[in-house]
């Protein structure tokens, strides 16, 4: 690290990033035209843009004056983070990318360059970023270091493993067992003792020492973001609920990617205020909530908009999700006085490293606490621990709880993979049995 | 002569023979044969996926959809349950498809293999595995008797010791077999009893010399060796595979020869890591590549054949590496891919075809 680096990373942060959040301000934006079967947006909305912006402009003046870490989503970053580095979520950044409506231009450079067009399509974004340096972040800084977990997937392990070797950095690699009944003493064990190696490798990689002093706090705050964000989405069993669930998507950004420091928590204190402040107004997210949905998957990031106007004009609502339960789901487990061993019960028993038995628990939990009237699943193609199942966990819901549902097949961030004309076809034949089901 | 997969276990369960179902890929064998279980792989069982299709969706490998339709019919021949080693994202959701939503009439058992690199720490979870594997079956099976555990740890050995024999063998050209019957051979062991296995192995003649000369030698890596129609066709253009890296094959034998068992435990955690690099536990790419370099320089290919099945993620990750390595290395490939239909395309034979006439090419400028 050079101090130059570091000069220049501290200005950018204390003067460069705040004037050019000023400048966006003023910049005037052609609004989009929205429905108006939704209701007032959120006002956070807007710091939720800066956050995200700060950190990717941030990104580029990193080298130099901080060590960076690519991470996934499910790794417990509160270890990074206690020795300050400066951490990139690619699956993030792959969903900006989805979002941007780009997938398909960045997994192909990836299948160009050999990687199979069946793979995770987060990982052929990733790779084709990679590999091409594009990205609609302005520019995403190497990463100097490699966390991954695989309680989200293996895929995560061989993505990485990937990257490890063509970038030719190391990667920590934090080893999950499934929860294929329970976790047992032995998982736990095996979880916490892996934490603890780490430390020694952190500290002669980044030449600091730990402390446990700063590694409590940063965990303490991680726990309080999380469990904000637990307390946010439960407030969605108002009815009308305050957001919808492609508005959750969104705002869970800093739960994933900021979790552990300030500003994360500091983010979610505002949201949760104004979401308990719509709650206490009966705001709604949509005008006429008539019919309360769940969604199963991870979001089809480049078709957010379309469907959440599809079903907002047709008075439907996503009041939950498995996916954006996932970051507060376990957090309950997190113990500051048992560090090693409570993150070992965190980190290995969230939804995608858990039993479908678990799964099916808590949907039905879901269904019934907040009110759902049915369900939509996406079948996606790139994550297979969130879809293989998906056919019987219907099944089963359907049967037990009369629930009217639909799958659909699409992808994460692909979006060749989408077909419009049978999407529709399928989701408008769900909205009448929906109707139906109700009136009947 | 190779029993009949599908015969060999009906008249086995007839017998009164415990039978495991296991899908693949890595569990402790060992463990199995000390509570009298004959573990019988399901890789790729024959006939045509139909009920699978309503649970599983089109993109899931055909490995996992040939495995659900298996247990979906219910067959005879497995009587002590199934057994799901963690080998992937879809296998591992598969075992809690069938134990939590599906249902089985019979118990469904599941066996971690960790993925994390080898040190004091992975080491010490293998042992509590096999613990924790070793207390689920006495549950349902009765105590383990220690000397069981013991003789099954020397016969794994011995067939262990016999397969690098004749794996050294095949390389030197010195097996008289076709590579149909080469891969009957080594498929052999996903279902026959350990000592049955062995007779079968020792029966198998090592010649002193080469039997022939080939001048087409290939090694085939991927998950499983193609459909035998596909080696015959190998066979009709001269062409012998001596070598594999295959997870049905070759990875799942250690690398070198292990010390004789004395603790049960220990040895089948040592056997463990010392199986080769392979894309389902993870291994390091280095090492995966410099495996497969070796392999190639120590049996004289002239060439390599990837058999990838289709959406198989592990495998597909690490072919692109491989790949390119060898391109860089100027080693001839062939990529073919798979759903594991019988048969051999006309596309596929064009393709070998193509290939095989590249690499004479080569070898004879």
């Amino acid at each position: 690290m050079s101090l130059v680096g570091k000069l220049k990373y501290q200005f950018m942060k204390d003067i460069g990033a705040p004037a050019l959040m000023s400048l966006k301000d003023l910049k005037q934006h052609r609004k989009r035209p929205v429905s108006p079967a939704f209701g007032p947006p959120l006002k956070t909305n807007k710091r939720l843009k800066e956050i995200l912006s700060r950190h990717y402009f941030l990104a580029r003046y990193v080298p130099g004056a901080k060590q960076v870490a690519w991470v996934t989503s499910g790794a417990p970053v509160e270890l990074l983070r206690a020795f300050d580095f400066y951490t990139i979520y690619p699956e993030n950044h792959s969903a900006l990318v989805g979002a941007k409506k780009q997938g398909a231009d960045y997994c192909t450079i990836a299948e160009n360059d050999g990687f199979s067009q069946d793979l995770c399509s987060y990982a052929r974004i990733d790779l084709g970023h990679m590999l091409s340096g594009k990205t609609p972040a302005g520019k995403l800084p190497k990463p100097d270091l490699l966390f991954c977990s695989n309680n989200i997937c293996q895929t995560v392990l061989y993505w990485y493993k990937a990257i490890a070797h063509e970038l030719d950095i190391p990667l920590i690699h934090f080893d999950v067992p499934f929860v294929a009944v329970e976790q047992s003493e032995a998982d736990v064990r095996y979880l916490a003792q892996q934490l603890l190696d780490m430390i020694p490798i952190l500290e002669q990689f980044t030449g600091k020492v730990f402390d446990l002093k700063q590694f409590e706090i940063i965990l303490k705050r991680s726990q309080e973001s999380s469990q904000t964000w637990g307390k946010i989405l439960e407030l969605m069993q108002a009815k009308p609920a305050p957001m919808t669930i492609f508005d959750a998507f969104g705002h869970l950004a800093p739960v994933v990617s900021l979790r552990g420091l300030p500003v994360a928590q500091d983010y979610y204190d505002l949201l949760l205020k104004e979401v308990d402040e719509r709650v206490n107004k009966g705001i709604g997210a949509i005008t006429n909530e008539r019919y309360r949905l769940i969604w199963d998957n991870i979001a089809v990031w480049y078709q957010v908009r379309y469907l959440a106007t599809f079903f907002a004009e047709r008075n439907m609502n996503f009041v939950t999700a498995t996916y954006t339960n996932a970051w507060a789901e376990t957090t309950g487990y997190l113990d500051i006085k048992d560090p090693w061993s409570s993150m070992a019960k965190t980190y290995g028993q969230i939804i995608l490293n858990n039993n479908l038995k678990h799964r099916l628990g808590l949907m039905r939990k879901m269904i019934k606490n907040f009110g759902v009237d049915g369900m939509v699943m996406h079948s996606t193609r790139s994550c297979k621990p969130y879809s293989v199942g998906q056919f019987d966990l219907r099944k089963a819901l359907s049967a037990e709880l009369k629930l009217p549902a639909v799958i659909i097949d699409a992808d994460i961030a692909d979006e060749r993979v989408w077909s419009q004309q049978q999407i529709q076809t399928r989701l408008e034949a769900f909205c009448e049995t929906l109707e139906d089901t109700t009136l009947g | 002569m190779i029993p009949n997969r599908k015969k060999y276990l009906k008249q086995q369960a007839q017998n009164g023979q415990k039978i495991m179902g296991v899908l693949p890929a890595l569990y402790p064998r060992e463990l199995l044969w000390a509570f009298d279980i004959l573990p019988a792989e399901i890789w790729d069982p024959p006939g045509d996926i139909l009920r699978a299709n309503a649970h599983l969706q089109a993109t899931i490998c055909p490995i996992v959809k040939r495995g659900l339709e298996f247990i979906l019919k219910e067959s005879a021949s497995v009587n002590a349950g199934y057994l799901f080693p963690h080998t992937c994202d879809s296998l591992q959701n598969l075992a809690t498809q069938v134990k939590d939503l599906i249902g089985t009439s019979q118990p469904v058992y599941t066996f971690y293999n960790p993925k994390a690199q080898f040190n004091k720490t992975t080491r010490r979870y293998y042992l509590d595995l096999l613990q924790d594997f070793q207390t689920t079956l006495e549950t349902k099976f009765g105590p383990l008797n220690r000397a069981k555990l013991m003789a099954a740890c020397e016969l794994g050995s011995k067939i262990d010791i016999r397969w690098l024999t004749l794996q050294n063998a095949r390389r030197a050209d010195q097996l008289e077999l076709t590579n149909p019957e080469y891969f009957q051979l080594v498929r052999a062991g996903e279902y026959l009893k350990p000592e049955d296995y062995l007779t079968l192995l020792n029966q198998v003649e090592v010649q002193a010399g080469p039997v022939h000369q080939s001048n087409r030698r290939l090694l085939l890596s991927g998950i499983l060796p193609p459909h035998e129609e596909t080696l015959s066709f190998l066979d009709e253009l001269s062409v012998t595979i001596v070598a594999d890296d295959l997870l049905s094959g070759s990875r799942r034998f250690p690398i070198t020869q292990l010390d004789t068992p004395v603790d049960p435990f220990e040895y089948l955690t040592d056997r463990h890591f010392l199986l080769p690099p392979c894309s389902t536990r993870a291994s390091n790419l280095k090492e995966r590549i410099h495996h497969l370099q070796k392999m190639i320089s120590e049996s004289q290919v002239h060439g390599v054949l990837f058999n990838i099945i289709k959406f198989c993620e592990p495998e597909l990750f690490d072919h692109r590496f491989l790949v390119k390595t060898l391109k860089q290395n100027r080693v001839p490939l062939l990529s073919l891919e798979t759903e594991l239909l019988p048969g051999i395309s006309g596309q596929d034979r064009t393709r070998i075809e193509a290939f095989i006439e590249m690499l004479d090419e080569q070898v004879s400028g």
